[in-house]
């Protein structure tokens, strides 16, 4: 088994752990959601976070199970993969979204510690809501931008 | 950095893609080096070297302005 083999084969093996980890813990989320329906917690994050793992294991698996018995579309798929290009513009992009996430977080930190001196107005829930979904969305939306500004420089 | 990548690949009549399948590259990879915007590792500029019988000096032309890229 030569090196570019192994490691669509580890992938694959990854997506069965993953395929089953999903399931066993969206099993486990459903089954809680049922027995514990009383409960002021929503499980339903459990079951979520289950059926994500599952459909991450899916996607390897149909990704690098037909790459193992064909050796043109292994050397294709294992060059897209590691391709040093390609992992420099990702490391590139990672490392923009990780400072505007740790930026965006800083600003929430500033904003909670004047609000309880009482030098800023609490965040409402709502308002909140909004700041932590932007947490999620800006530093996705930096990473994509630098993912397609580096492609044209590079 | 130039390089003669293009000329080389030229002599040879490989097609982009060719090449890239050769040294385990993305096609888009081969057309940056070639456009000369991206700097290969040492890894990669050896592998290139290799495949056409070359050191990486004579393949890739460094001058005194590539320190500022």
């Amino acid at each position: 088994m030569n090196n570019r083999t192994q490691w669509i084969a580890a992938r694959v093996r990854w997506g069965w752990i993953l395929l089953v980890a999903g399931v066993i813990v969206a099993g486990v989320g459903f089954l809680l959601e049922r027995a514990y329906a009383s409960l002021p917690y929503n499980l339903r994050i459990i079951t979520g976070l289950g059926i994500l793992m599952a459909g991450v294991g899916i996607s390897y698996l149909v990704r690098y199970t037909a790459a193992l018995k064909d050796e043109q579309s292994a050397r294709r798929l294992s060059a897209e993969e590691r391709d040093e290009r390609t992992v420099l513009i990702r490391t590139r992009a990672g490392n923009r979204a990780y400072w505007a996430s740790a930026l965006m977080i800083y600003c929430g930190l500033m904003w909670a510690s004047f609000a309880a001196n009482g030098g800023l107005p609490d965040l409402s829930g709502d308002t909140l809501w909004y700041f932590l979904a932007a947490c999620v969305l800006v530093p996705f939306g930096v990473y994509i931008a630098s993912l397609l500004i580096d492609q044209r420089n590079f | 950095m130039k390089n003669r990548l293009e000329e080389l690949r030229g002599k040879n009549g490989w097609s982009q893609q060719e090449l890239a399948d050769r040294v385990e590259v993305t096609r888009q990879t081969i057309i940056s080096l070639e456009k000369g915007r991206y700097n290969p590792s040492l890894t990669l500029a050896f592998r290139l070297a290799r495949l056409f019988q070359m050191t990486i000096e004579d393949l890739f032309l460094y001058s005194s302005e590539d320190d500022h890229e």
